[in-house]
């Protein structure tokens, strides 16, 4: 599953890459805003990997981690003026401590059941926090004036979680735990014959995760300033972009989600602003539809992901190459 | 790691958009940003005031534009959600970098937009995002004599004073003693129930029960079971416009006849409402910010005109605001004396005062609110599949339908 | 009193309607283990299907069943021939690609119809929308009635289909053993497509007969998706009699729940009710019942 060094030269190099990225470039704060909102979706996708793709625990529900985490930071904030900033330190474990509760529940469930038990309690957790009121300011969300204009200052925060979140991976699929979630993920109940205790284990791959995602959740409102629970406990904004993410770049990757997140955002935004402004308006309206098709593209021909399946890729892609040399 | 190099590549292609910032000529349009949902649930709204925006365009641009230089507006889909709201206000600012901000449609996206306007002190007329906080200083950490650091102004009432019209034809005219409160779970439902219980306190009316629901519910009935139960004089619904129509076809259905029906303006006063309701909309009161045959300048030609370029139903008083905002932004540019900075539209529309096609527009100060435009709210009423505007009795163009006999008008 | 007759009424009407959706749903977990996240957008096809007859040629939005049930069979069958089923032989790290695969198409399709229809909301209008029976102070919809009916003769007709016919036969044998059912002579590759087509037939139906109740606009589908996985483990991968069950038990719990407690948290109530059974239960009602 590893290379046998630990850290490549070329992840040191994407990471000083991405460390120094807007200091070469003068990125005007549209661009910088993009580059945070892939790296947030870095965190989101990675983390729903930790669990889904290498612990074969599919969640429909990873709104919950990042609603939760977000909402961390806001209700002391709401309540009683406490700075969001404490979020970065509340968020990830209030998600852990809500990943455990629900552990009981949705892990007495297998495949299809768990996804739905998951979507289930993400459903509930956004009607709830839309309801209680004293709690959350209900549907009129959290407001709080943010503390830079800048963004430098949050790229590198969330370039530091985004780097925690793969750098948790790698470690964790390195030791014993990571061997256990694969056995879990191929064959629990062989893995519980063989004496692996698949509960704790899979508890183990939930708490991670869903710490990531919780302070993904705690930033996210650190630098939106504004959360209500339609945004952060969506269904399909949140828990299911997240899945496609994953699927997109490769699950069971490292660097899959990574990749999927870089798609989906330039993607999105290449649509959403109709090429830029040098298409016609129209288009704008069209990038739900083609992130659609690249889906049910990638599921019936990289069923491994853009990283899974690069080698596929790279053969079609020399085949090619070599057939046109021919002609 | 080969993809690695995939990773270098793809942020290299982002390199190329580092540099797709704007030049500016003098003597080009001068650029406005507008924040509408354009798609999404709210694009059926977003879409009639871009209409009026783009109508009045092409008019204030006819008639010379702006001290010889036209006008234009850059809009950006806020898709009904305040993340992407933020976006928008971020990127109209930072990347096409206009100098002032319009439009603001739902009140969550509208307060998310005018956060950023206002961190990046950039002036944003806002036309019809209504909850109150938006023109409060104090929601952004600021005080009310803050005006000069304060950059949001509001053409449209907020939600607390929509029923300020209806106030007086209740207590003048119908005298309702008690109310049922039903309204949508969001921002504009819940506020506007609150500030319509204030009102009812003051009138004395008794409210008998408050009843939310989300948006896209199917079964209305058991709200409507517990207002029926508790027979109130007078029902009063905060909804959006399939919503109001599902809510009045199942009251018809329950047979609950209450003396009044009353909606808080959104979805009671469009076309759509009418044709999904059917008979049901009939003797319907609903609060309105503005209707055609006001005797107000320009605003039955706006609602010819709009009809004539876009056709289908005519816009209903979100076109109107829209379009004067438009109005008001070219008023206030052609105070700037050429310079268009921030600061200066600011001070421009400080000293605002002029007529529009939606009323007189000022900015004023008072209680917790500054830079906010008063004005007064209409009665209007459905009588025989029409809009009537039945309230103030002076500017009326119907007389109001009352007692209503549900066996003559739900046959 | 008529407020407890009138909840109980509207509840078991409203159920009527949600068993339609369930029952396609169920049909489709129990023969293909997959969870159909397409499935309300499918019945958003159905309905603008109806809708389009309806606006543009004039026909009754009940004849119009006759166009949109077929036109969703074919539709479900092309989808599942050519994007689910070759995902069965595909090798893959997660087994729930073809889930994804649904996420996929629903996305496709929403998108479709607002390119085609505009995000605006669309209803029909006829001499039976919003007329209603008066029965000693508690009311009843007609059309609502006419949709119930309707529901209980395809959850008639489908529990015929299961027990009584040879294809029947076919798909409980393949719901229940895919390989042992191949190994008899079955046709699990077409069982399957044929499945997801009866599946999908179903929940047309439910969006025809639903549409003069209710509204119509791109983004209608979710919601009834939701609804569709409650029933489908209230009632039981599978059963006729579970759907039914189920879409009942879950419109009355969301009109009681509504009518009593507080109807901000209709939406919750159901799936409350959906993670108790899923989790004590596992089975559903069938597991009770044993139909």
């Amino acid at each position: 599953m590893h290379n046998d060094k630990f850290i490549s030269k070329s992840e040191i190099g994407i990471f000083i890459f991405a460390l120094v990225l807007p200091f070469i470039f003068d990125f005007s704060p549209y661009i910088q805003g993009l580059l945070i909102f892939v790296m947030l979706w870095v965190v989101l996708g990675t983390s729903w990997n930790l669990l889904a793709g290498y612990t074969g625990q599919v969640s429909f529900g990873h709104a919950a981690f990042f609603g939760i985490g977000a909402y961390a930071a806001g209700v002391p904030f709401f309540l009683f003026k406490v700075s969001p900033w404490w979020g970065l330190l509340f968020g990830g474990i209030t998600a852990v401590i809500l990943g455990y509760l629900l552990g009981i529940v949705v892990f007495r469930l297998r495949g299809p059941y768990f996804a739905l038990g998951t979507l289930a309690a993400a459903e509930i957790l956004r009607i709830a926090f839309g309801q209680e009121e004293w709690l959350t300011n209900g549907h009129n969300g959290i407001l709080y004036i943010t503390t830079w204009v800048s963004k430098y200052p949050y790229y590198f925060i969330i370039l530091a979680i985004a780097a925690g979140t793969i750098l948790t991976v790698k470690v964790v699929m390195r030791r014993r735990e990571g061997y256990y979630f694969l056995s879990i993920r191929e064959d629990e109940d062989a893995a519980s014959a063989i004496g692996i205790n698949a509960s704790k284990y899979k508890n183990i791959s939930m708490g991670l995760s869903s710490f990531w995602a919780g302070m993904a959740g705690a930033f996210y409102f650190i630098y939106m300033g504004f959360i209500d629970p339609e945004t952060v406990f969506a269904l399909h904004n949140i828990s299911i972009i997240s899945i496609l993410v994953g699927i997109i770049g490769g699950v069971g990757t490292i660097w899959g989600p990574a990749i999927g997140a870089i798609i989906m955002v330039l993607l999105q935004e290449t649509f959403r602003s109709a090429f830029f402004g040098f298409a016609p308006q129209w288009v704008s309206g069209m990038h739900a539809f083609v992130f659609g098709l690249l889906v049910i593209f990638v599921i019936l021909y990289l069923p491994g992901g853009v990283v899974g399946d690069w080698d596929l890729i790279k053969k079609k892609l020399h085949l090619k190459r070599k057939s046109e040399m021919k002609k | 790691m080969k993809f690695g190099k995939l990773l270098i590549a793809l942020l290299s292609v982002s390199f190329l958009f580092s540099f797709n910032g704007c030049s500016k000529k003098e003597t080009g349009p001068i650029k406005i940003g507008v924040i509408l949902p354009l798609t999404g649930s709210k694009a059926k709204f977003g879409t009639m005031e871009k209409n009026a925006y783009e109508l009045a365009k092409a008019e204030i641009n006819a008639k010379g534009g702006i001290n010889g230089r036209k006008i234009d507006f850059a809009y950006e889909d806020d898709t009904g959600k305040p993340d992407v709201g933020r976006a928008a206000a971020e990127k109209l600012i930072n990347v096409d970098k206009v100098p002032m901000l319009a439009g603001g449609y739902s009140s969550s996206v509208t307060f998310a937009a005018a956060a950023v306007a206002q961190q990046y002190r950039t002036p944003f007329l806002v036309n019809t995002g209504s909850v109150d906080k938006i023109t409060q200083p104090a929601a952004f950490n600021l005080t009310t004599k803050d005006g000069d650091k304060f950059y949001i102004y509001r053409m449209n009432p907020p939600v607390s004073e929509y029923a300020s019209g209806l106030e007086t034809m209740l207590s003048q005219v119908i005298k309702p003693k008690t109310v049922f409160l039903i309204h949508e779970n969001t921002t504009f439902g819940t506020k506007g129930a609150k500030s319509f219980a204030k009102t009812a306190a003051k009138l004395g009316i008794k409210v008998l029960g408050t009843e939310a629901y989300s948006s896209g519910t199917v079964d209305f009935k058991p709200i409507l079971l517990n207002a029926k139960k508790v027979k109130p004089d007078m029902v009063y619904m905060i909804s959006y416009v399939m919503d109001a129509a599902m809510l009045m076809k199942q009251a018809r259905e329950l047979n609950f006849q209450p003396k009044l029906y009353v909606g808080a303006g959104a979805g009671f006063t469009m076309p759509a409402f009418k044709e999904n309701a059917g008979k049901a909309s009939e003797g319907v009161f609903s609060a309105t910010l503005w209707h055609q045959t006001l005797p107000i300048p320009g605003a039955k030609a706006f609602y010819d005109n709009y009809i004539k370029k876009y056709g289908g139903d005519g816009p209903d008083y979100h076109g109107a605001e829209a379009y004067s905002a438009a109005y008001v932004v070219a008023n206030v540019l052609k105070r700037c004396n050429g310079n268009y900075s921030k600061e200066n539209i600011k001070k421009a529309l400080d000293k605002t005062d002029m007529m529009t096609a939606f009323g007189p527009v000022k900015f004023t100060s008072y209680g917790e609110k500054i830079h906010q435009n008063k004005m007064t709210t209409y009665v209007v009423q459905w009588q025989n599949g029409a809009l009537k505007l039945v309230w103030p009795k002076n500017l009326a163009n119907a007389p109001i339908y009352y007692p209503i006999d549900y066996k003559k008008i739900w046959k | 009193m008529e407020m407890f007759l009138q909840s109980l009424i509207s509840g078991l009407l409203v159920g009527g309607l949600y068993a339609i959706i369930g029952l396609g749903m169920s049909l489709i977990m129990g023969v293909l283990k997959i969870i159909n996240l397409a499935h309300g957008q499918l019945m958003m096809v159905a309905m603008y299907v109806s809708w389009s007859a309806w606006n543009y040629l004039g026909i009754d939005p009940y004849l119009s069943v006759v166009l949109s049930v077929p036109f969703t069979f074919y539709l479900a069958k092309f989808l599942s021939k050519y994007l689910l089923n070759p995902l069965i032989e595909k090798d893959s790290i997660l087994p729930e690609n073809q889930v994804l695969m649904t996420v996929g198409i629903g996305m496709v399709l929403v998108e479709l119809a607002r390119f085609l229809f505009t995000s605006d909301y669309r209803s029909v209008q006829t001499s039976y929308t919003g007329q209603a029976w008066d029965l000693g102070g508690v009311s009843i919809s007609i059309p609502l009635l006419i949709a119930f009916i309707v529901s209980l003769l395809l959850t008639a007709g489908l529990f015929y289909l299961l027990m009584k016919t040879d294809l029947g036969r076919s798909i409980r044998a393949t719901a229940q053993d895919r390989l042992a059912a191949s190994l008899m002579g079955v046709s699990a590759e077409k069982i399957t497509v044929l499945t997801y087509g009866i599946g999908s037939a179903l929940i047309a139906a439910a969006g025809t007969f639903f549409l003069p109740i209710f509204y119509l606009y791109p983004d209608v589908g979710p919601e009834f998706t939701a609804k569709a996985f409650v029933i489908t483990i209230l009632g039981g991968l599978g059963s006729t009699v579970g759907a039914i069950t189920g879409g009942i038990v879950l419109a009355l719990a969301e009109t009681f729940g509504a009518t009593y407690l507080s109807s901000g948290y209709r939406d919750a109530y159901g799936l409350v009710i959906f993670l108790l059974v899923l989790v004590f239960l596992p089975g559903g009602l069938k597991s009770l019942t044993k139909v």
